[in-house]
């Protein structure tokens, strides 16, 4: 009886072995998701590249109005990718080395800021700015942010900084701490270490997060428009262009300045890509 | 330099002061992280009693007062619509996101694809697009292609509606959610399933009772994170569907207002319509509510100790 069980059981999962395999629905399944997926993102970049069109985007490329957009872009963004770096290399490595009571809190609260829309931590600064300890340098060193590249730069920094000491995290992460505590063995001291060995190790992880970071600079826009306002030629970045020049109905401006953030966007990550293995926030 | 500092110190010294330079870093951060929130806490009361500017129409003058703590959010209906809003937007592109992205992750993780470098920068350069951008994309992708003809000839329309609001919630949280269920999958060992295989089961049993499983944590944080990301868009939904607020009741259908979604704008909007529109409290009111949105889930993930990989 023992025996007939055991072969109607057999039969049963060997029937259902022979139904799947000669569909093999799932795997189709799976591999049709993922080229939807493919597809809809080509065609979201694709649609707009053809509704500019070659002669247009030949015409708007060379022209000063994006250029000037291009180069304020890029000069605040890496300011600030400057700043994140000063503090998020040392607390991505305090964040993946040091163990301390309440990690997950702790965590949590430094990553605020990453999964709070960037339109709420533009308008959370107002009270930074204006209370204590920030007002008060601010006016000593004579730094005003209302409608100009400072702003840009102050919000820029507040939106990347926590994600910068994440992305440094996982750098760290990656690096052995055998390979510093053999060191440490061997009479070399913590600075000596770290410049020598953990520094150099982490080296890729270290500029590929450099790079993503001074991307998700670049693409920031919803923080600036509520702290910062916008300025033609002054404050409008180009992600902020695309917002400004849109509500004043320019299209071909728009698409020219929303497909370049596209290139932008595309070329960091394949850069840091190549530069660096993987990465990640949490 | 270097010698001086090691003749004024000693290495044990010289080590302590690096840790606690790198504390004194972190807990910086961590102060300004909360200060960022907690310093507008006082913007919830209100500070002027409320009164009119002479050759000034106040903004909704039925809506909320400004004489009180956060402009009364709790009595509005349309904070409560809107709440109700950004849960079930969110909801339904969350789950669009995992009937997707979930057999589209597993794909990109197990099956040798060509191109699979091009696939997942492509994936993870949409988390550095500015979201005006994704907007715009958008718009230009259902309004300008032979889409908007299809869209014609069924009768669906996209832009400036209600499930327009999930379509370009969706792009973000497509991608982040991929990246997660990507490395949840990617952190299972494939030979467990080889082995299922070999003993009989079939792909999908395999995949259901051995690969789902060991993911679990991985694809629940995954969830999360799509659930957080499409209830924070904010820049795709003001370019692509505007705000429905100020719309008359009458143009929303029977069923928007049978689950109560109408004349309501998601969070992120309502903020920024308040405070452009000088309801600062209330708007601030909104905008802690995200916060405490926000700090739910990534609480939630940190415990769950999903992986999110940016690249």
């Amino acid at each position: 009886m023992n025996e007939e069980v055991l072969s109607n059981k057999l039969s049963a999962t060997e029937r259902e072995r022979i139904a799947h395999s000669s569909l093999r629905l799932w795997p189709v399944a799976c591999v049709t998701a993922a080229c939807a997926v493919l597809a809809g993102y080509l065609a979201l970049v694709g649609s707009n590249a053809i509704y500019l069109g070659w002669s247009d985007a030949l015409s708007f490329l060379p022209r000063t109005r994006l250029w000037v957009r291009f180069w304020l872009t890029v000069r605040t963004s890496a300011l600030a990718t400057c700043f994140s770096l000063l503090v998020g290399i040392p607390a991505g490595y305090a964040l993946s080395r040091f163990r301390f009571p309440c990690r997950t809190l702790l965590a949590t609260l430094i990553d605020l800021p990453v999964m709070v829309p960037a339109a709420a931590v533009g308008v959370f600064l107002f009270g930074v700015v204006k209370s204590f300890p920030v007002r008060q340098v601010t006016e000593l060193l004579g730094v005003r942010f209302a409608h100009n590249a400072n702003g840009i730069v102050l919000v820029q920094f507040a939106v990347t900084v926590a994600f910068c000491a994440r992305l440094m995290k996982a750098s760290f992460d990656a690096v052995n701490p055998r390979f510093e505590q053999v060191s440490r063995s061997l009479g070399a001291s913590l600075p000596g270490t770290l410049l020598r060995v953990t520094f150099p190790l982490a080296k890729n992880g270290i500029v590929a997060s450099a790079i993503v970071v001074w991307a998700r600079a670049a693409a920031e826009w919803e923080g600036l428009m509520l702290f910062v306002g916008g300025t033609m030629a002054k404050t409008d970045v180009m992600p902020f262009s695309v917002y400004l020049d849109w509500n004043g109905g320019m299209m071909g401006w728009v698409v020219t300045f929303s497909l370049v953030c596209v290139a932008l966007a595309v070329t960091s990550m394949a850069a840091a890509r190549l530069i660096g293995g993987r990465s990640y926030v949490w | 330099m270097s010698g001086s500092f090691q003749r004024l110190f000693g290495k044990r010294a010289q080590a302590h002061l690096v840790i606690a330079a790198f504390y004194a870093v972190t807990v910086l951060l961590l102060i300004a992280s909360c200060w960022l929130f907690v310093s507008n806490l006082d913007q919830l009361f209100a500070k002027a009693p409320a009164g009119t500017v002479a050759g000034m129409e106040r903004w909704k003058s039925d809506g909320p007062s400004r004489a009180e703590f956060g402009g009364g959010f709790w009595r509005d209906p349309a904070f409560w619509r809107s709440v109700n809003l950004t849960v079930v937007t969110a909801t339904a592109t969350m789950l669009i996101a995992a009937l997707i992205g979930i057999p589209a992750a597993y794909a990109l993780s197990r099956y040798r694809i060509p191109g699979r470098a091009g696939v997942d920068v492509l994936l993870s350069s949409v988390i550095v697009l500015p979201s005006s951008s994704i907007g715009l994309c958008m718009v230009i992708m259902l309004q300008q292609s032979p889409l908007f003809g299809l869209q014609q000839a069924t009768g669906i329309r996209l832009v400036y509606t209600l499930p327009g609001i999930v379509i370009v919630q969706l792009v973000l949280s497509l991608a982040m959610g991929m990246s997660a269920w990507k490395a949840a999958f990617d952190r299972v060992n494939p030979r467990f399933e080889h082995v299922a295989r070999s003993l009989g089961s079939s792909a999908w049993r395999a995949f259901i009772t051995v690969t789902l499983p060991a993911a679990k944590p991985g694809i629940i944080a995954g969830l999360i994170v799509a659930w957080v990301r499409a209830a924070a868009e904010f820049g795709g939904i003001l370019l692509f569907c505007g705000t429905f607020a100020e719309r008359p009741a009458g143009s929303f259908s029977p069923l928007t207002r049978l689950l109560g979604l109408q004349q309501a704008d998601p969070l992120s909007v309502n903020m920024w319509a308040q405070i452009e529109y000088g309801n600062v409290e209330y708007g601030f009111a909104v905008g802690f509510t995200l916060v405490l949105i926000s700090a739910v889930s990534v609480y939630t993930i940190h415990r769950l100790g999903g992986r999110t990989f940016v690249w």
